[in-house]
C-alpha cells in the first residue's frame, strides 16, 4: 500500500499546484484581478500542499496531514466566509460564475475534497513511515514525487510575485481593479 | 502581506526540500499563523443571513 498512498501524496501536490495554475488562467481570461479573500483561499491551498510535499520528502505521517488538514480548514473559513456573504436570494456573488458556480463556491467544495482525500490516504497509509535515516527519504524522493513538489514550489512563487504586483507590500483594496504595480510604470 | 505570506510558504517548502523538516514546519506555522491574522483583518462585513 506505500507506493500508492505515495502517488496519491503526489497526485495531491500536483492537483493543487494545477488548481493554482488554473485560478491564474482565470484570473488573466476573465480579467478579473483575485480580491484579498480570493488570495487567502490561494494561501490556503498552498497550506494544503505543503503537507502533501512533506509526505513525499520525509515519508507519510500523521503530522504532515494535520497540516494539510488546517490548512483545509482555514480554506473552508475562507471561501465559507465569502459565500455566505452573497447567499441572499437576488445577490448577485462576487466575480463571474465558471461552470455555473463561483470560485469562492468551487474553492468550497474544493477544500470538501481536500479533506476526503485526506481521510481516504491515512486510511490506507497504515503504520506512519519512520525512516532510519534522511539519506533513505531522500533516495525515495525522485522522479514524479520531485516534479510534483518543483510544480507546487513553482505555483506558489509565481502567486507570490502576483499578490506583490496587485497588492503591493502592504494592503490590498477590497475590490482591486487594477495593479498596484501600474501606478509606477510609465503609461 | 499577501505575497509575503505566499513567500514564507515557499521558503517553507524550498527548506523541505533541503532536509531541514523542523526549520520548514515552522516557517509553515508562521505563515499560517499571518494567513489567519489576516484573515480576521477582512472578515469584518457581517453576514445577512436573515431574508
Amino acid at each position: 500500500m506505500g507506493p500508492l498512498v505515495r502517488l496519491g501524496n503526489a497526485a495531491g501536490t500536483a492537483a493543487i499546484a494545477t488548481i493554482l495554475m488554473i485560478a491564474f488562467g482565470l484570473q488573466f481570461g476573465l480579467e478579473e484581478p483575485p480580491c484579498p479573500l480570493c488570495n487567502l483561499q490561494r494561501v490556503a491551498f498552498v497550506l494544503c500542499g505543503f503537507g502533501f510535499l512533506l509526505n513525499l520528502r520525509f515519508g507519510v505521517q500523521p503530522l504532515h496531514y494535520g497540516l494539510t488538514l488546517l490548512g483545509a480548514l482555514f480554506g473552508l473559513v475562507a471561501s465559507g466566509f465569502q459565500a455566505l456573504q452573497y447567499i441572499a436570494p437576488g445577490s448577485a456573488g462576487h466575480g463571474a460564475p465558471v461552470l455555473g458556480l463561483h470560485l469562492y463556491t468551487w474553492s468550497l467544495i474544493l477544500f470538501f475534497a481536500v479533506i476526503a482525500c485526506v481521510a481516504a490516504l491515512m486510511v490506507f497509509s497504515g503504520r506512519p513511515e519512520h525512516h532510519s535515516n534522511d539519506h533513505q527519504s531522500a533516495l525515495r524522493f525522485r522522479g514524479v514525487y520531485r516534479l510534483a513538489a518543483y510544480l507546487l514550489i513553482a505555483a506558489t512563487l509565481a502567486n507570490a510575485a502576483n499578490s506583490f504586483l496587485l497588492c503591493g507590500p502592504v494592503e490590498c483594496s477590497d475590490n482591486p481593479k487594477g495593479y498596484w504595480i501600474s501606478k509606477y510604470l510609465p503609461s | 502581506m499577501i505575497g509575503l505570506i505566499f513567500l514564507a510558504a515557499a521558503i517553507a517548502m524550498m527548506t523541505a526540500l533541503a532536509g531541514y523538516r523542523g526549520v520548514s514546519i515552522g516557517l509553515f506555522g508562521v505563515s499560517a499563523a499571518v494567513a489567519v491574522l489576516w484573515l480576521d483583518r477582512y472578515m469584518t462585513e457581517p453576514l445577512k443571513l436573515s431574508f
